[in-house]
């Protein structure tokens, strides 16, 4: 199994009071409350962090999350391009810059071209719908978001795959005439590509495409469900079944030297569930795009009709979760390497088989320090026990460009 | 809705509300479809035939694929200028509605005998760094409430009290508004230009507390237009036919018979 270290950078150094009056965390937090100081020092702790994993042979993720305490990592590209110079062994996920808030996938597939060539190859492409406040920040219209994801995804391959001179594309959502990116991507035809998504429909749309699909913070049982759906899409449209190696599962966890450290430590992870989530209504829940009229009407309610179905986003029900609920609902993994080992297999086994491991290992409070040791433990003590990925017949296989 | 009928222009299927006989007025709703039980209904409906249509995407109408643009809006409402009987039609805008109202009367004048805008909004009046339409997306829904009405507590819809199928329907309108006036927000840039195009009498009524688009967006606007009058309504916010139907129609009247 390959594990894979996600770190949000995130900043937790907002005075308690100031979130707790804000209604919103993103998006329109004043800037004024991180200090760019403290900025530098999270990078420079994060990258290293991602340099550990290298040594180790722990893959590394960059994320995107805009304007927010959740993450400083905004500007996804350019971490990937200091990860495709500063590690060189291990592979590389964006997961990912956010193309539906981004209007040009051209320049999208141009920057992860030059980050494959700067790494030799080690750059997976991984693509992520995000939605709410993000389309708020990225000033990019809600509805409709989901058609312009594919059309993005189709474009950026289009971008990456095209080497005999320019290509034009004149799409729904985006136009460009003349496409002829410099460098191409090291791996043909081009690097592995992942989606972060929950629900079964686009579950079953990677299953036809035969991309990775990454399920993040979403549990055993919903994952259970994408998975089913993909391995669906594939037998309905006559595609040879995955393997292990499609799927990814993706979880807070810590690894401590005893199970009262790892659990200690490891709870300081939910400060992203608790404390970062915080959405204005009009940024999450009355945003127009996300959900069907016919379920989103019911938001507008401020008290529910009774018998009424409740309607929540999956990070609803995260906020203000605790240790105990977290684990037992495979949110968090954290113990000695034993138990983590055992937490992870018994997910494995519910959801039918994982061949990545994306651990959420730094968040909130849980210092540089602490994050390096829960990496080395996982790596050393965990890693090295879980099964291999089993591979998917026919699928394309990355390899080097000659 | 019980005198919900349908329209169906170029081939798209519209739901339409009819009120009253005579002149043929046409009214163009803004960001939520009409209520049917609209005391301004039957008032205006002393003064005409009204034909009130749901835009595609709102209210019953539905929305024919890649239909997503103001201009899809402004060439359907061309045509069902068209579509009509009458040589000429009264055309009224509300709001988003009355956007829709000045592109097309800027494209086809010639067609109209008059022009009602209420609180239009689609123009762009100030600098680059002061938004001249209230984000009714991005501001707080208690903002927005606050800014739209004149009293709000009387007025302003209550989600609460609404039918399943009621909040439905105003989910399919935010969800089509946000697909039509997202960027640029609410707003044509090149729509100033042409106003002078407007070869009719124009009337712009404005509710004189309305903070989503200001009375002095108003002014700005009827400036623009050159055979146009600007009037105000007291105690009445960005629904002046809502919050004061009876003045809002003796001034609308006012100005189609004078």
């Amino acid at each position: 199994m390959q594990a894979w270290y996600h770190c949000e950078n995130v900043y937790p150094f907002v005075p308690q009071e100031v979130l707790d009056r804000a209604d919103s965390v993103r998006a329109s937090l004043p800037n004024k409350y991180c200090d760019p100081d403290i900025a530098a020092n999270l990078f420079e702790e994060c990258l290293d962090e991602h340099l550990l994993c290298d040594e180790l042979g722990v893959n590394v993720v960059s994320i995107e999350h805009h304007s927010g305490i959740n993450s400083l990592y905004g500007a996804s590209p350019m971490i990937l391009g200091i990860l495709a110079r500063q590690t060189k062994r291990v592979r590389i996920l964006s997961l990912g810059t956010l193309i539906s808030i981004r209007p040009d996938p051209v320049r999208i597939a141009e920057e992860y071209a030059t980050a494959d060539v700067i790494s030799r190859g080690r750059l997976e492409i991984g693509f992520v719908k995000s939605g709410d406040s993000e389309m708020v920040s990225g000033n990019a219209n809600p509805v409709g978001f989901v058609d312009r994801f594919w059309e993005a995804i189709d474009l950026i391959l289009k971008s990456l795959t095209s080497h005999d001179g320019p290509v034009s594309w004149e799409g729904k959502h985006f136009t460009h005439r003349h496409i002829n990116i410099w460098p191409p991507p090291y791996q043909r035809p081009h690097p592995p590509l992942w989606a972060a998504t929950g629900d079964p429909e686009t579950s079953a749309e990677l299953g036809r495409r035969g991309i990775i699909n990454a399920l993040v913070l979403r549990g055993p049982e919903a994952s259970k469900r994408a998975f089913d759906a993909y391995r669906h899409a594939r037998r309905e449209a006559g595609l040879p079944a995955p393997g292990t190696d499609r799927f990814a599962y993706a979880a807070l966890a810590y690894v401590g030297d005893t199970d009262e450290e790892g659990v200690r430590i490891g709870s300081k992870l939910l400060w992203f569930l608790n404390t970062s989530l915080k959405q204005a209504p009009q940024y999450s829940r009355l945003l127009p795009g996300r959900t069907p009229p016919e379920i989103a009407s019911q938001n507008y309610r401020t008290q529910p009709r009774p018998g009424a179905p409740v309607v929540r986003r999956p990070a609803d029900s995260l906020i203000g979760i605790t240790a105990e609920q977290a684990i037992a609902r495979g949110i968090l993994c954290a113990g000695n390497p034993d138990t983590v080992y055992r937490q992870i297999m018994d997910i494995h086994k519910t959801v039918g088989g994982f061949g990545h491991f994306i651990f959420i290992g730094r968040s909130g409070f849980l210092d540089h320090h602490e994050a390096e040791k829960g990496i080395r433990l996982l790596a050393k003590e965990v890693l090295p026990r879980l099964p291999a990925a089993t591979t998917t017949a026919a699928a394309e296989p990355a390899h080097a460009a000659e | 809705m019980t005198d919900a009928e349908r329209l169906t222009v170029e081939g798209i299927e519209l739901e339409v509300l009819r009120r009253g006989k005579g002149r043929p007025i046409l009214i163009l709703h803004g960001f939520d479809t009409i209520d049917s039980e609209a005391p301004f209904l039957d008032l205006l409906g002393r003064y005409g035939e009204l034909i009130v249509p749901s835009h595609p995407g709102f209210g019953q109408s539905p929305r024919p694929k890649d239909f997503d643009t103001v201009y899809d809006l402004v060439h359907l409402y061309l045509a069902t200028l068209d579509a009509l009987p009458s040589d000429k039609v009264t055309l009224l805008g509300f709001s988003f509605g009355g956007w829709l109202a000045a592109e097309v009367g800027a494209a086809c004048s010639h067609r109209l005998d008059k022009l009602v805008l209420v609180d239009p909004i689609g123009i762009k009046v100030s600098d680059r760094e002061t938004p001249d339409i209230l984000d009714v997306f991005n501001r707080s829904p208690d903002e927005v409430r606050r800014r739209s009405w004149h009293d709000p507590d009387r007025f302003a819809p209550d989600y609460n009290a609404m039918s399943d199928d009621a909040l439905v329907v105003h989910a399919r309108n935010r969800e089509a508004l946000c697909l039509y006036a997202w960027h640029p927000y609410m707003h044509n840039p090149q729509l100033p230009r042409w106003l002078d195009r407007i070869a009719v009498p124009t009337l712009l009524v404005w509710g004189a507390s309305d903070r989503v688009v200001t009375p002095d967006y108003g002014r700005a606007y009827s400036r623009l237009i050159p055979n146009s009058r600007f009037a105000l309504i007291g105690r009445a916010g960005h629904h002046p036919e809502i919050e004061q139907p009876e003045a809002f129609v003796e001034r609308v009247a006012e100005f189609l018979n004078p």
